[in-house]
């Protein structure tokens, strides 16, 4: 079919037309709304699974009711599941109502009540911990109580080294085991080798029987 | 000379042995490590093998106490195998247990024999006598005490010294082997 040249003309002004209103209504109409908040754009997510990488393999996951991004800030409400990885495989369950994510600093915060649940009835309970992506460092700068393998041990501060497998507790150290009750100024435990060095003074008593 | 002391260095041995640290049955005993700064390494425990081990040799008036009830083990290097109760203190220690006091370079407790070594210069203070030697070994089961190498003993009355002494509780008997000699008081009040 050939056409006429006013046709010809008709058609291009009326696709230029067309070009001109797309442009228009995807600008104003589609762009996102100014914040009601002074707070750089956030998005917001609802009913999210996360997954964190790196070199190629799975950090951790996080299934969250409500994830809430702030520029390299995410923070995550109501979570139904969190679970770190170890070499592609859970290592840790982390039941906690509220965490923050610092993206670049590779940093996750917990905040409590904070249960921590690994292999061989690991429990780690604490109101703040702080997770190191980069060294794989489980911290809590607080008092924390943790279960493993017959030992209850309870210390104002903790690291877990996820890496190394060792944990290392200071401050107010105690450790029970069956009757025999330890307190330490400060001792690293090496999960796997189930070894405990202690530094400083310590008290070991037997027969004050565990509850 | 009284035979007081005897009976109370026997009745001593005898709850120190069954104390075997405070790894006795049933009944409350404490370990203390104290006098060391607060980052400086002390001792490790092994939970797999059960050994307990701990080193302040390196911090002056830092100690190793292991009380139960009232025996008392003091030094500065220890270590507690629990699986097999068995304890050890090298470099020195002191047991004391009311007015009576061990001392040697080594003190060793056997718990499944129910058995006690102490090594080196081996000094025995009761408020009746003292006793030096170069080896103290007691046995719970025996009720026997034998110190051997260089034994003297000294108490109120004189002086014995030979190569081996026995005391055994039941007979409340001494025996003396080899050459001995004796020096004696014989004045009386």
């Amino acid at each position: 079919m050939s056409l006429t040249a006013k046709a010809k003309g008709i058609l291009a002004a009326g696709a230029v037309l067309v070009g001109v209103i797309l442009f228009f209504t995807l600008r104003f109409l589609l762009q996102s709304s100014p914040p009601a908040v002074s707070v750089p754009p956030s998005v917001q997510l609802v009913e999210s699974r996360l997954v964190g990488r790196r070199g190629g393999q799975r950090q951790w996951e996080i299934i969250s009711r409500s994830v809430l991004q702030e520029g390299n800030l995410v923070t995550l409400s109501d979570l139904e599941k969190m679970v770190v990885f170890q070499d592609g495989e859970p290592y840790l369950n982390i039941s906690t109502p509220r965490a923050q994510w610092e993206r670049r600093a590779e940093l996750l915060k917990l905040h409590g009540p904070v249960v921590v649940e690994g292999e061989d009835g690991f429990r780690l309970e604490s109101d703040y911990l702080e997770w190191e992506g980069r060294t794989g460092r489980l911290f809590s700068p607080g008092p924390v109580r943790m279960l493993w393998q017959g030992l209850e041990i309870t210390a104002e501060e903790m690291s877990l080294d996820t890496e190394q497998a060792q944990v290392h507790l200071r401050r107010s150290v105690e450790i029970r085991e069956g009757t025999l009750l330890w307190k330490l100024e400060e001792a690293v435990y090496d999960l796997d080798g189930e070894v405990l060095d202690f530094y400083g003074n310590v008290v070991v008593e037997e027969g004050a029987g565990s509850d | 000379m009284t035979k007081k002391w005897i009976v109370l260095f026997v009745l001593a041995l005898v709850i120190m042995g069954a104390s075997g640290a405070c790894q006795a049955q049933g009944q409350r005993g404490r370990l203390e490590i104290m006098g060391v700064p607060a980052d400086a390494a002390t001792g490790r425990y092994n939970r797999e093998s059960g050994v307990f081990a701990a080193d302040v040799r390196d911090f002056a008036g830092a100690a190793i106490h292991v009380t139960f009830e009232e025996v008392r083990l003091v030094g500065q290097k220890m270590e507690w195998r629990t699986e097999d109760d068995y304890l050890i203190f090298t470099g020195g220690a002191t047991l004391t247990k009311e007015d009576f006091t061990l001392t040697a370079e080594t003190v060793e407790y056997f718990g499944s024999e129910k058995r006690l070594q102490a090594v080196g210069s081996v000094v025995v203070v009761t408020e009746d006598a003292t006793v030096y030697a170069q080896q103290l070994d007691y046995d719970e089961e025996t009720d026997r005490a034998v110190f051997t190498g260089q034994v003297k003993v000294e108490f109120e009355d004189g002086v014995l010294e030979g190569e081996k002494f026995v005391m055994f509780l039941e007979t409340r008997e001494l025996q003396f082997f080899g050459a001995f000699q004796g020096l004696f008081n014989t004045e009386r009040e």
